[in-house]
């Protein structure tokens, strides 16, 4: 899946958008996932992840941090979002001395997330570069919409969902942030980042 | 894959908005709703959502290989059997540090299809394997990624002709390279980026130096395709480490 990595908007929108995972690799790995998915849950939420959660039960703002830890197996995925970088610094610092042997990845913009990893005291390993959208690009939306619908990278949030939402708000029929949490509860995994999303909705209301 | 009973549906349209690929239409001269079976990728975000308030978005059988892997591949919270990774059924790069899948030397090629929010014909997923089987690209088994399942060949990217009219929400042309083919493959997708009726999104794996850095970033700048901003990085805390 590489549905965290293609995130579209403006640099500056970007800062405040990390996503993070814990991985087992099937097979290497993945014994004993539950003790370590629950110590990435407290390390999380000790520094704030805005949004977490994990796709067979669905998100944090959804379901509440105890049925998600209920819920976990050896197989679930664990993944959120941090919306600056000191949080994905002191997280990255957390992780590394618990050595949890768990991959870790983190999604942002480049120079950030290198940072971080760097100051964190970390040798970064791999890297997937997004080179952006390709083909019929006229089939789009517009800019602001994109940079909602592109935070769930499994488009489980319709352009649809998201226009709608943006003309309420202008309309003051509906609170950026009751819109922004409503649509963050329609991607199951946990990576939606409802504090960009209710920041973009403010700023249409003011266009 | 969802359908309407209309034995419920009020025509409040509601539903409407929801839809990822805009599957749902008003039935002509009704105050009813329906979903073009043809467009819908039964990715369910109509169901798991609640979107209906009158409870008549229902869930039909998938009753064939076709539906099957629509719903799976386009339905995040469901895994491709064979694998257990839920959603579109790859890892990609996130075991890396674990899994040596993307080694030194070679670069990852993750052509995300349909993406975003467009949704693909499989006809032009099968245009873009193709043109980078061409151009060098080895693509990725069945094993690693979902659509080498449906692949005839996996030397030239030819899928079963029997899919080529399935709509998926997305799904992922992956494969590896070379140094000296990784080129080819970025021009051969210049090329095809034209012949296509959807978008993609497309991801450069590749190992990189104690300061995050990778060669690949000229290739990208000498075919003037714009350098990249954001990536996703795998810190290399996985146990046991192959570095």
């Amino acid at each position: 899946m590489t549905h965290s990595l293609h995130r579209y908007g403006t640099v500056e929108s970007q800062k405040h958008d990390f996503v993070w995972f814990m991985y087992q690799a099937k097979g290497v790995n993945d014994v004993n996932s539950v003790e370590k998915g629950l110590q990435f849950i407290e390390v999380v939420e000790k520094y704030g992840s805005e949004n977490w959660g994990d796709v067979r039960t669905g998100c944090k703002l959804e379901h509440g941090v105890e049925k998600i830890k209920e819920n976990l197996t050896d197989r679930s995925r664990l993944r959120g979002v941090f919306t600056s970088k000191e949080q994905v610094l002191n997280f990255l610092k957390d992780i590394k001395e618990r050595d949890l042997g768990q991959s870790v990845i983190i999604a942002g913009l480049l120079d950030e997330i290198i940072d971080a990893c760097k100051e964190a005291g970390l040798k970064p390993h791999t890297m997937n570069y997004s080179l952006g959208i390709w083909g019929k690009k006229e089939l789009l939306p517009e800019d602001d919409v994109l940079a909602i619908t592109t935070m769930c990278g499994h488009h489980m949030i319709s352009s649809g969902i998201v226009e709608k939402n943006l003309k309420l708000v202008r309309e003051g029929k509906k609170s950026a942030e009751k819109a922004a949490k409503e649509m963050a509860v329609l991607c199951p995994c946990g990576i939606f980042n409802q504090v960009r999303a209710e920041k973009i909705l403010k700023e249409g209301q003011e266009q | 894959m969802a359908v309407i009973n209309h034995e419920k549906c009020i025509g409040c349209e509601t539903c409407i908005p929801y839809c990822p690929v805009n599957a749902f239409k008003k039935v002509e001269n009704q105050k009813k709703v329906y979903v073009d079976q043809d467009i819908c990728t039964k990715c369910n975000v109509c169901i798991r959502g609640n979107v209906c308030p009158v409870d008549a978005i229902e869930d039909d059988n998938y009753e064939t290989f076709d539906s099957t892997f629509q719903h799976v591949l386009s339905d995040p919270t469901t895994s491709l059997k064979g694998s257990s990774v839920p959603g579109r059924g790859t890892e990609e790069m996130k075991t890396n540090d674990v899994t040596a899948r993307f080694k030194k030397g070679e670069y990852g090629i993750c052509i995300d299809m349909g993406r975003p929010g467009i949704g693909v014909r499989l006809r032009d997923a099968e245009k873009v394997a193709m043109a980078v089987a061409a151009a060098g690209m080895e693509l990725e088994g069945p094993e690693c990624t979902p659509l080498a399942q449906l692949m005839t060949d996996l030397n030239t990217g030819k899928l079963q002709d029997d899919v080529l009219d399935l709509n998926i929400l997305s799904i992922i042309v992956e494969g590896k390279c070379s140094p000296d083919k990784v080129g080819d493959v970025l021009k051969a997708l210049q090329k095809v980026e034209k012949e296509i009726d959807t978008v993609f999104s497309l991801g450069i794996v590749a190992r990189v130096d104690e300061n995050g850095h990778s060669p690949i970033i000229d290739t990208i700048e000498e075919l003037g395709i714009p350098k990249p901003v954001r990536g996703k990085l795998n810190v290399g805390l996985g146990r046991p480490l192959i570095d």
